[in-house]
């Protein structure tokens, strides 16, 4: 009976134990089934997480550069509607200065062509005294119209009353007037006039319409040799000065550095996104390019022909226009005004850079330094109002100190150009020189990446509870079978088969996990095989291009200031020694 | 010292003026500073004082102590108007002797040549200069403590990093 009893309750909890085990069974099966969803889900949100990241990095980049653009956009409009505001300024503050200084060439043309009465003449320059009676040129052209009309006492009046308003202009006026009208002796006595109230150290803009005439060969021979004199005499003052090399070094190194290199945004993207080196090397391939920039500039201004006036009085004529038009200081703070808002439009609303040019050019300073003037002539010849003659002599004049300016600069880049190249790709990085290590670095990196892939792979393992579990189970059966009791070794079972599912999904995880990490090493290696060739191309092209430093000394070595003096009217040459 | 270092090899002193010599000669002299230094320092070369730079390969290895001091005689030569003190701290030149050898200095405190292999770093702030020593467009570097002039090969110099002036080392 009693033997009975115990199979039937043997037998009731076989049952029992085998439908629990059953549905255990079922449950471990279901849970791997929800780890495997869970962690497929885990895996894409990993995913989605990242590319969300991505995505607001990529909209905050592309946000910033909206807010970049916009401030531009917004610039560079203030600034065209300012230029407009200005020029109009100017238009109706020194507006009626135009009427005067049309009819300064209009009086000697009108003369030439012996077209108008002389009282004619004489009245319309003092209907201009009292139009404009503070602005020395009304004076000037009446003293102008009784010189033609033999009237000395008034002439010397005139005379008098623009060389009060304006000593300087007014000399050079009448050296020019003179010159036009071929009194030599006049016209030297009045540069000496000129030449006499000028400090090298400190020039009046206008005297580059006495350089412009110089170098067009306007002046008589005299003029010519004076001018010639003077200028070596300023240049040999201002030498002495000690720190005078210096300056001009410094002076010309920021007028070269400042010229506009083409920006190439696409070149070389991946050294640019994977280098943190990138900065150092795109600030040397930048000075380097900026050899073929200052060669092409110096040489093509050397390279165009310069086109003599059809005679003496064009050329003067053209002189006196400049002299009257440009350089009166009353304008000089809305000229200053107009020409940064003008640079402003030039770079597209970039004020900054705008401001950097502007602080460099110095073209507007009331009074600069010769050789400030030289440097303005020979890079800014449209604001300074230089011709091409005196743009090729201001370059010859200061060949050695462009030259020296150079190769300060040139050796600054080569000093500065990184030996070794830094990569950072992902996790990894490395150093290259020339991209020659290839092999090495590829092998560095897969190296890296396997053993992160080892790290992550063996952080996803099975945890104590699984192998408690386990073990558990096996003591149950064990102690089961030592009692006789074999059902206790379905616990065992149980035990095994939990551990056995559990690390099967522990295996599929680590699976995803190496194959992650497959992918990611091949887009690695692509971009490190990609890296090392933009670094082979960028050594190439920084080579080619700092060569072409040869090219700025060997043409500056070619050129004397001798050659760019010369008279066009008189076929006499103008010597300078340089 | 590192043992790739080859030093020149100490000698019995030549007959011939000495560095400490020169030294002592020139230092009762005025010397130059500040703008006049500057302008000092970016005259041209002499050709002796070239040709005497570029020949520290000349000798092998090895150099003697003459021979050194007759390289620190023709600095002073070339610069009469300096106080010794105002010299370059040292000169570096592309090393001839071929590989592993890249760069050899002068070390005008030291007075004594040494020679580098690839990797290897300069001493007392010449590191700045090697990659100009191996560039084709100059002779050698002389480098100051507060600014490097490059040497062409034509004499003419190149200065960089602010001006020469002030007292050197």
């Amino acid at each position: 009976m009693s033997t009975d009893n115990e199979r039937i309750i043997h037998l009731a909890d076989l049952r029992r134990i085998q439908s629990s085990l059953a549905s255990l069974d079922s449950t471990i099966t279901h849970l791997d089934g929800n780890i495997a969803h869970v962690s497929g889900q885990v895996q894409n949100v990993n995913a989605e997480v990242q590319n969300t990241k991505d995505r607001l990095e990529q909209l905050i980049q592309e946000f910033k550069d909206f807010v970049l653009k916009d401030q531009l956009d917004k610039n560079l409009q203030l600034a065209e509607t300012r230029l407009v505001k200005v020029r109009q300024e100017l238009e109706t503050k020194f507006g009626h200065y135009d009427e005067v200084r049309r009819r300064t060439t209009g009086i000697l043309k009108a003369v030439d062509a012996s077209l108008v009465k002389r009282q004619t003449i004489e009245n319309a320059t003092e209907e201009q005294m009292l139009a404009a009676p503070g602005y020395w040129l009304a004076p000037a052209l009446i003293a102008l119209a009784s010189w033609l009309n033999d009237k000395r006492e008034l002439a010397d009046k005139a005379m008098m009353e623009a060389l009060r308003l304006d000593d300087e202009k007014t000399s050079l006026f009448f050296a020019l007037v003179t010159r036009r009208g071929g009194r030599f002796k006049a016209s030297r006595e009045w540069l000496d006039r000129y030449f006499g109230q000028q400090d090298p150290h400190e020039l009046e803009r206008e005297i580059v319409v006495l350089i412009d005439g110089f170098t067009n060969g306007i002046f008589g021979p005299d003029a010519r040799t004076k001018t010639s004199k003077q200028i070596e005499a300023w240049i040999a003052e201002l030498s002495e000065k000690a720190g005078f090399v210096e300056e001009q070094h410094a002076q010309w190194k920021a007028a070269l550095e400042v010229m506009p290199v083409a920006a190439k945004p696409d070149e070389y993207k991946f050294l640019r996104q994977y280098s943190p080196t990138w900065p150092q090397l795109d600030s040397s391939l930048h000075g380097a390019k900026l050899h073929e920039v200052v060669y092409s500039h110096i040489s093509g201004i050397f390279g165009q022909e310069v086109t003599p006036a059809q005679s003496i009085a064009y050329a003067v004529d053209g002189m006196l226009d400049k002299l009257v038009t440009n350089f009166d200081d009353e304008e000089l703070p809305l000229r200053r005004d107009e020409r940064l808002l003008s640079l402003i439009v030039e770079e597209q609303g970039n004020k900054d850079a705008a401001q950097s040019r502007f602080g460099v050019e110095k073209t507007l300073e009331q009074r600069v330094s010769l050789t400030q003037l030289l440097t303005n002539f020979a890079m800014h010849p449209d604001v300074s109002q230089a011709s091409l003659s005196t743009q090729k002599l201001s370059i010859a004049l200061s060949r050695e100190w462009i030259r020296q300016a150079h190769d300060d600069m040139t050796m600054e880049n080569r000093a500065a150009v990184p030996g070794t190249i830094g990569l950072a790709i992902d996790s990894w990085s490395g150093q290259t020189m020339d991209g020659a290590n290839e092999a090495e670095l590829l092998q560095s990196l897969e190296a890296h990446m396997d053993q992160r892939m080892r790290e992550d792979a063996s952080r996803v393992k099975l945890k104590p509870m699984h192998h408690i579990a386990l073990g558990a189970s096996i003591f149950i059966g064990i102690v089961g079978v030592a009692a006789l009791m074999p059902a206790f070794l379905l616990f065992t079972v149980a035990g095994a088969l939990f551990w056995y599912l559990s690390k099967r999904s522990i295996d599929k995880k680590r699976k995803i996990i190496e194959e992650g990490y497959v992918e990611l090493k091949e887009s690695c290696v692509q971009i490190l095989r990609a890296a090392l060739a933009d670094t082979v191309e960028w050594r190439l092209e920084y080579a080619e291009e700092d060569a072409k430093a040869s090219l700025v000394s060997e043409f500056l070595d070619g050129i004397s200031a001798e050659q760019y003096a010369y008279s066009h009217y008189d076929k006499a040459r103008a010597v300078m020694r340089a | 010292m590192n043992g790739s270092q080859i030093q020149a090899r100490v000698e019995p002193k030549a007959a011939l003026q000495t560095a400490a010599d020169l030294k002592t000669s020139y230092a009762t002299g005025v010397g130059l500073e500040g703008a006049l230094l500057d302008k000092k320092l970016r005259e041209k070369r002499s050709e002796a004082y070239i040709k005497a730079m570029t020949q520290l390969d000349g000798g092998g290895a090895r150099l003697n102590h003459g021979e050194v001091d007759s390289l620190i005689a023709a600095i002073s030569a070339e610069f009469p108007d300096l106080k010794p003190h105002q010299f370059a701290v040292g000169i570096i030149s592309k090393c001839y002797l071929g590989e592993p050898y890249e760069v050899h200095t002068l070390d005008t405190r030291l007075e004594i040549i040494e020679h580098y292999k690839r990797g290897q770093p300069l001493p007392g702030g010449m590191e700045r200069g090697r990659s100009l020593a191996m560039h084709p467009a100059y002779a050698f570097i002389e480098i100051y403590s507060d600014c490097m002039i490059a040497v062409a090969s034509s004499g003419l110099v190149a200065v960089t990093k602010g001006g020469c002036g002030g007292e050197h080392r």
